[in-house]
């Protein structure tokens, strides 16, 4: 599916994670592998740093923190902000939604939507088509789209496969209409066949968390982790991601009649270094072109990664010029999107420690 | 095109010299990370895609050159 915008623009990122530091080696002897195998996964894979949250530290807690920096900081007037989507996979409750929760602490007026999606690697894709559509509406002129998860809670410590890149993190993208902005093409494709590549099995109404779903147990690689632990297809994500995004990415320069000249920086979710310098070496982009190194520094925080891409590595290049860019989620659904807009500099665009 | 690939093979196994007739088993670095690599040689080198199911049938060096080559495009 393609979608067109017309007159939007985001003007502003923040990105909040949390402070807490874990460093691969210090889990090191947590996973039923040798060391040295162990460090050459992370050599290859790019695994460093990952930012995670302690255990009282929920989603509401991580959006408020920067919801509250912003609104004293006065980049961000709560009387102006017209609907509040929070895209996570990791919310407070089953019920009420949390962005219920972040606007009643907020205090926002009745006339403010609040809404939950539930997304997760192509989660930032998936806001901004929803914070679009609803910028169409004559009464709307400011969406407040906030990613976030907590996701490390639900990764076993002995599986080698997921822990060492999963990391916690918020980020909150502010949305406005603007006569002067430049056309924004969005294109969004799934396949639900692959609903269980990424998932965890327990904990929802299927299956209810139990002693049972508590259980550890090892998988044929050496992994271990229970029902109520995320568990990833590690072949067929890859497959899927080399397979459909570099078909994807051929879909748009035919219809935007482009190529990839005309593109600055892809900006993708980042599962892992390896994963997106394939990718790259696949669609015959320059590896500098899709940065990679997000993981290594802060983890994968699902759909945190691409706004926190910007914070990181492109902010600084807005003060210079204008820049064409391709944001890009896949993953979990199995959903895969990019969006091809123009990034101009945002009135703020960083990374804050909660 | 066969040497290229068992070149190929062996840097991933970080091995010198693989034979056809070797079992996986034998060699030290064959792990899910090899695998991983042998996933992704194979579909950019070889537009060849291979799933962990199939790689697990896979005994020796011979099984994994022999389908590659079969199903290269």
């Amino acid at each position: 599916m393609k979608f067109h915008f017309k007159r939007k623009e985001i003007t502003g990122i923040l990105s909040v994670l949390p402070s807490k530091e874990v460093h691969f080696e210090e889990e090191i002897h947590n996973y039923n592998f040798s060391e040295k195998q162990s460090l050459k996964l992370a050599k290859i894979m790019g695994y460093g740093t990952r930012r995670v949250v302690d255990h009282a530290t929920s989603v509401s807690d991580l959006c408020l923190f920067g919801m509250n920096y912003l609104i004293k900081e006065k980049q961000l007037d709560k009387n102006s902000i017209d609907v509040l989507i929070l895209v996570t996979q990791s919310p407070d409750y089953f019920l009420p939604p949390t962005s219920n929760v972040i606007g009643g602490e907020l205090n926002l007026g009745e006339n403010v939507l609040c809404l939950d999606i539930n997304q997760g690697c192509a989660g930032y894709e998936v806001g901004l088509l929803q914070a679009y559509m609803f910028l169409d509406q004559p009464n709307i002129n400011k969406v407040v789209l906030l990613n976030a998860d907590v996701l490390s809670k639900k990764v076993s410590i002995k599986d080698r496969n997921s822990r060492p890149l999963v990391g916690d993190g918020a980020t909150i993208t502010i949305l406005e209409n603007n006569a002067s902005a430049p056309e924004t093409n969005l294109y969004i494709k799934m396949d639900g066949r692959g609903a269980k590549s990424l998932q965890i099995p327990a904990g929802g109404y299927k299956i209810p968390s139990s002693s049972e779903t508590a259980i550890l147990k090892k998988d044929k690689a050496g992994n271990e982790r229970a029902l109520d632990h995320l568990v990833m297809k590690g072949d067929d994500v890859f497959n899927f991601v080399q397979t459909k995004v570099p078909e994807m990415v051929n879909e748009v320069y035919t219809d935007l009649n482009i190529s990839d000249r005309e593109v600055d920086f892809y900006l993708f979710h980042q599962p892992n270094k390896f994963m997106l310098e394939k990718l790259a070496d696949k669609m015959n982009v320059d590896r500098n072109k899709m940065p990679n190194n997000i993981v290594s520094k802060y983890g994968n925080g699902s759909g945190i990664t691409v706004p926190l891409n910007i914070c990181e590595n492109i902010s600084s290049k807005l003060d210079e010029s204008n820049l064409k860019v391709i944001l890009g989620g896949f993953g979990i659904g199995l959903t895969w999107s990019m969006v091809v807009c123009e990034l101009k500099k945002m009135r703020f665009c960083e990374i804050i420690n909660y | 095109m066969k040497k290229e690939l068992l070149e190929k093979f062996a840097e991933i196994l970080e091995e010198d010299i693989i034979l056809e007739s070797d079992y996986l088993n034998s060699f030290d670095e064959w792990d899910s990370l090899t695998t991983l690599s042998l996933i992704a040689m194979a579909d950019s080198d070889y537009s060849v895609t291979l799933s962990n199911d199939t790689v697990e049938e896979f005994e020796t060096v011979n099984d994994v050159i022999e389908y590659i080559l079969k199903n290269a495009k």
